[in-house]
């Protein structure tokens, strides 16, 4: 029984759609969820405030549902690209898969993300509603940039959907998948922690909406470090699209690729959400007493850049397993 | 349900891309499975000690934030916390190193 490049083809979309669809949506199903969670005990506490609560939570949603409408429409273009003879096969089947598992990991983590300053700003304006402007301003920077990491899976998932690779044989379908993996799963944890720096700078800024700028300044360099290990993740992916036609065609280089994709993809994971809970409480803090804001800082970055030591102990190993082994 | 022989099927076809050396030895998948083991020790063991750090800098960012005049305390006892959190990612590490240098050598 030897399968045909269409039957191929039809594996790997339908395998990679559902990767794509069904990881892609559950971030941003929960971090909906949150914003909602929160809008409705907001209400039940000030129930005349419901107009604000409503719009606010509207517009958290709204943005914070981005990370699905990429997946969807990289789901869609994996069901409906369209392919010729030339590329089909199991290479092609690989790179669905690939393209699914990143968009649909790296969505899942900035669509949680964005649940927390959405849920902070329902909070925040149900408190302080005159301030509903500045509170609703920050929680779209925040939700905006804890989004990036999805979008560096777009870009991986997009290049594996229209360029085709140039390896040949088990290699290539190695770096198909570990490609996706390595960029999918390590934005996973970047995803979560720029959100929960976001929340944190929203719910501060909702009690001391003074300190706007210098909040503001700290949450976006903690959400900076945060997405380390997704560049790390994209770094490795870049590396294994571009880099590797001369690895050995045999099992042992199948797999170096999976290997190194496995650990610089999970290593990314807690070093992500780690950063997101140092600039979740530094942002809070910051926005109490802007006085600190230079210790406060230090202190932030010093924390994330000890988080982030096991992120780069990944990288290394996945970094050695591609070209020193 | 799932047919094991589809799934056979499968593998077969991914792994006959291997050719021409179609004949895979023993000594070959200890090496691979070294290797894949190698990445999954240190992505698996890079999870905890990155939250349990980024939990103890959480904390100390928010004492400082309430009593700035310890900051120097805080931090010093943020970074021992911080470096003990650190053995289980060292340990991964060594293992994976081992993995790669002395067992799938």
């Amino acid at each position: 029984m030897d399968f045909s490049p269409e039957t191929w083809d039809m594996l790997g979309r339908y395998v990679g759609a559902g990767f794509a669809l069904g990881l892609g949506g559950i971030g941003a199903a929960i971090g909906m969820g949150m914003s909602a969670g929160q809008a409705g005990e907001a209400m039940m506490r000030q129930p005349e405030r419901h107009g604000y609560l409503l719009r606010t939570m509207l517009i958290g949603q709204a943005v914070g549902g981005s990370p699905s409408i990429f997946a969807l429409v990289v789901g869609l273009l994996i069901l409906f690209l369209p392919s010729d003879a030339a590329t089909s096969g199991p290479i092609f089947a690989a790179a669905m898969v690939g393209a699914g598992l990143s968009i649909g990991l790296g969505c899942l983590g900035s669509g949680v993300g964005c649940g927390w300053p959405a849920a902070a700003a329902c909070d925040g304006v149900a408190r302080n509603p005159r301030r509903a402007t500045p509170i609703t301003s920050a929680m779209i920077i925040g939700q905006a940039v804890a989004q990036s990491p999805s979008i560096f899976a777009t870009v991986i998932a997009l290049i594996l959907l229209f360029i085709p690779l140039t390896s040949t044989g088990v290699v290539a379908v190695g770096i198909a998948i570990g490609a996706g993996l390595a960029m999918g799963a390590s934005a996973l944890g970047p995803g979560v922690g720029s959100g929960t720096t976001a929340g944190g700078a929203v719910r501060g800024l909702s009690a001391w909406p003074r300190s706007q700028a210098i909040t503001i300044r700290t949450m976006l360099i903690g959400q900076a470090v945060c997405q380390t290990p997704a560049i790390f993740g994209m770094l490795v992916a870049f590396i294994m699209l571009f880099t590797l036609q001369d690895m050995e065609m045999n099992i042992i280089g199948l797999a170096k690729i999976l290997g190194a994709a496995i650990a610089v993809g999970l290593g990314g994971i807690g070093p992500g959400i780690g950063c997101g809970m140092v600039g979740d409480t530094s942002c809070e803090a910051t926005a109490e007493k802007p006085v600190n804001d230079a210790l406060l800082l230090r202190t932030m970055l010093i924390g994330q850049a000890v988080s982030q030591s096991t992120a780069i102990y990944a990288l290394i190993i996945s970094l050695v397993l591609l070209f020193v082994i | 349900m799932l047919d094991p022989s589809v799934v056979m099927t499968v593998t077969d076809a991914v792994l006959a891309q291997a050719e021409p050396q179609a004949a895979i030895t023993g000594a070959e998948v200890i090496k691979a499975g070294a290797l894949i083991g190698a990445g999954i020790c240190m992505g698996f063991g890079a999870i905890g000690p990155g939250i349990g750090e980024g939990f103890a800098a959480g904390k100390a960012c928010e004492a400082i934030g309430r009593s700035p005049e310890n900051a120097g305390l805080l931090t010093r006892t943020m970074l021992i916390g911080q470096a003990v959190s650190e053995s289980t990612g060292i340990y991964s590490l060594v293992v994976a190193l081992l993995m790669l240098f002395v067992v799938g050598a």
